[in-house]
């Protein structure tokens, strides 16, 4: 298929369109989740968007008498129960002695079990258009709407603005938290606002992407951009790009291919993008690296040898 | 057996056969690797799948462990490197593999029939569904025996290696001068975890089977200081948290270890709450006890 019969179709025009946002918001939000070590919080949070949807779908219907697909309103509920997996994760680590590993798994299995049950629930009811409702699972891009895709775009636009808002902020709570304490910066609000910032670029994919792979957006585009730069300004930058880069292509090479579902392959172009980056990137390449301690190696061995011989 | 009987049964076995490992995999720092193996499996399921055509083969078992180890030992190489911070190489690897798996089943790759919702929650009542009969008299699911197997492997490979694993978990250098080779012991105990996270797949899914192993274990490190404690309320834990799991689905109509799920984390909430309750309670009588060294606070000390 041609670019230009790519992109005259709608349906492509969307996913491609839809999954680039996703691919370029939670790559730039994603490198703060590296740097604070936390990159699998966005796996909690992604299991715990699908109680968050659900609850928001009951509550829309049930109470409201409204539509229950607003994505607006899904997305709300997804981000509010996602933060507050999220905290309740750190809580747990802060206050007890089980450590964050344990208190992140803790916190998706309970999260994501209530909503197993909520969707069993939802299924069993007669909810108006409860139908799709099951795609938070694995994801399906091709339901990407217009409205979807604008609400997506402003949702992840709010997450960057607050990014780039409190820029020193973050940066200075991710790479010195003792000296940010000093300063008067209040720990918890900060926290709150980038675990938030994390969760929003999280939650907008997960209708195209499916909560088990969400994860992949937010932790390989970092990783890839790691490995060519050493300011922040530039990963976020880089990350963002490779993010968005890497879901368009992959969402060009799932339609090329056909029937190929586009989340697992657009997590695989990323894969293959990060794997590009740790081989070939000057500074830090594994290969380069290689070489360069074998021939140290070497060069040690015959200042050794030559050593030996004046003795 | 009737069904309603090996059904149980099995949701206890299952509950039980990982709590075991899950005791060390908490206090090793090991918790999301777990939720990382759980989707690494699915690849080796489908491939697994393709050689054995049966589910519940203990060939594919094995053989779809081997490819939960791969995000275990690359996320540790990864890490090695230098080249990553954090829990990043673990979530670098696990989605890749499950894509694989996904667009393995998409492709309808070796006809295996996995529904793609069961691969998240498993299906515990459809697991009993095949019964073995000796005699003409029903024994119980099949998956019951495979699951059993696999408790007793969990359980003799910790009390064989109860000593050197419970060094290496608290100190691992120290470990290391003893002489135990604790790379190896490392990546046994992490291909056993593999295994038991692979056999659970059918009953509960990539997901839950890290509530099964986690949770209790989790839970039991509140309340205890000591490894024998540990695991003795974990596995009291693990019982309780199976039977009442499986009424609460039977109930709801829902996944039984999605109520298993809710059910151990019910419980973790609870004694969370009543750990941090009581510890605050100590520190105040401690304050208000006479003699007791003063504790500044933010009230007039004259009048206490």
């Amino acid at each position: 298929m041609t670019p230009l019969e790519f992109f005259a179709n709608h349906t492509y025009r969307m996913v491609f369109f839809g999954t680039m946002t996703i691919g370029l918001v939670a790559g730039a939000l994603g490198t703060f989740a590296y740097l604070r070590k936390q990159s699998l919080i966005s796996d909690v949070v992604s299991h715990a968007a699908l109680p968050g949807t659900l609850l928001a779908f009951l509550g829309a219907v049930v109470v409201l008498g409204a539509d229950g697909r607003n994505m607006l309103g899904l997305i709300v509920g997804a981000v509010v129960v996602g933060t507050i997996a999220a905290l309740f994760a750190n809580g747990v680590a802060r206050t007890s002695k089980i450590r964050i590993d344990t208190a992140m798994a803790v916190a998706l299995t309970i999260f994501f079990g209530a909503g197993m049950l909520l969707l069993r629930v939802v299924a069993d009811g007669s909810f108006p258009g409860k139908g799709g409702i099951q795609d938070y699972l694995f994801g399906n891009a091709s339901v990407i709407t217009v409205a979807d895709l604008a609400t997506s775009i402003a949702v992840g636009a709010i997450a960057l603005l607050l990014m780039i808002v409190f820029w020193k902020e973050f940066a200075l709570r991710t790479f010195d938290p003792d000296h940010a304490a000093v300063l008067g910066f209040s720990a918890r609000t900060i926290d709150t606002l980038m675990f938030t910032t994390i969760v929003i670029a999280t939650v907008i994919g997960v209708k195209a992407v499916g909560l088990v792979l969400m994860v992949a957006f937010v932790v390989t585009p970092p990783a890839a951009a790691r490995q060519w730069t050493r300011t922040l300004r530039g990963m976020v930058v880089l990350s963002a790009a490779i993010g968005a880069v890497g879901s368009g292509l992959g969402a060009y090479l799932s339609v090329a291919l056909g029937s190929i579902p586009t989340g697992p392959l657009i997590v695989l172009t990323l894969f293959a993008i990060f794997v590009f980056s740790l081989v070939f990137s000057p500074r830090r390449s594994i290969v380069m690296r290689a070489i360069g301690r074998s021939r140290a190696r070497a060069e040690l061995k015959r200042d050794l040898d030559r050593e030996a011989a004046v003795r | 057996m009737s069904f309603l009987a090996g059904t149980v049964l099995l949701a206890v076995t299952i509950s039980l056969a990982c709590a075991l490992p899950g005791v060390f995999v908490v206090l090793r720092k090991s918790s999301m690797l777990v939720d990382a193996i759980g989707h690494a499996v699915l690849p080796g399921i489908v491939l697994g799948f393709f050689f054995t055509r049966d589910l519940d083969s203990p060939l594919l078992v094995i053989g779809a462990a081997l490819a939960g180890l791969v995000v275990v030992l690359g996320s540790e190489w990864l890490g090695r490197t230098g080249l990553l911070t954090g829990d990043a190489p673990q979530g670098l690897i696990f989605p890749a593999l499950f894509s694989v798996g996904v667009i393995l089943i998409t492709l309808d790759f070796a006809d295996v029939h996995l529904d793609t919702h069961a691969v998240l929650v498993g299906d515990l009542n459809l697991a009993a569904f095949v019964p073995v009969t000796v005699g003409g008299v029903s024994i119980g699911p099949a998956y019951l025996y495979l699951m059993v197997g696999v408790l007793v492997l969990n359980a003799v490979f910790l009390t064989a290696f109860y000593a050197p694993l419970k060094i290496t978990t608290f100190d691992a250098a120290f470990a290391a001068t003893l002489g135990i080779r604790t790379g190896l012991l490392n990546a046994a105990f992490m291909l056993l975890v593999s295994l038991t996270v692979t056999a659970s797949f059918n009953g509960a899914g990539a997901i839950l089977v890290v509530a099964l192993m986690i949770v209790p274990p989790a839970t039991a490190a509140l309340v205890s200081r000591r490894l024998p404690v540990m695991i003795t309320v974990t596995v009291v834990i693990a019982v309780v948290g199976a039977l009442a799991g499986f009424w609460l689905a039977y109930v709801l109509d829902a996944a039984t270890s999605a109520g298993m799920a809710v059910f151990l984390g019910l419980v973790f909430v609870a004694v969370f709450a009543v750990t941090r309750l009581t510890r605050r309670r100590r520190i105040r009588s401690l304050d208000t006890a006479p003699g007791a060294p003063a504790i500044p606070r933010n009230r007039p000390v004259g009048r206490r």
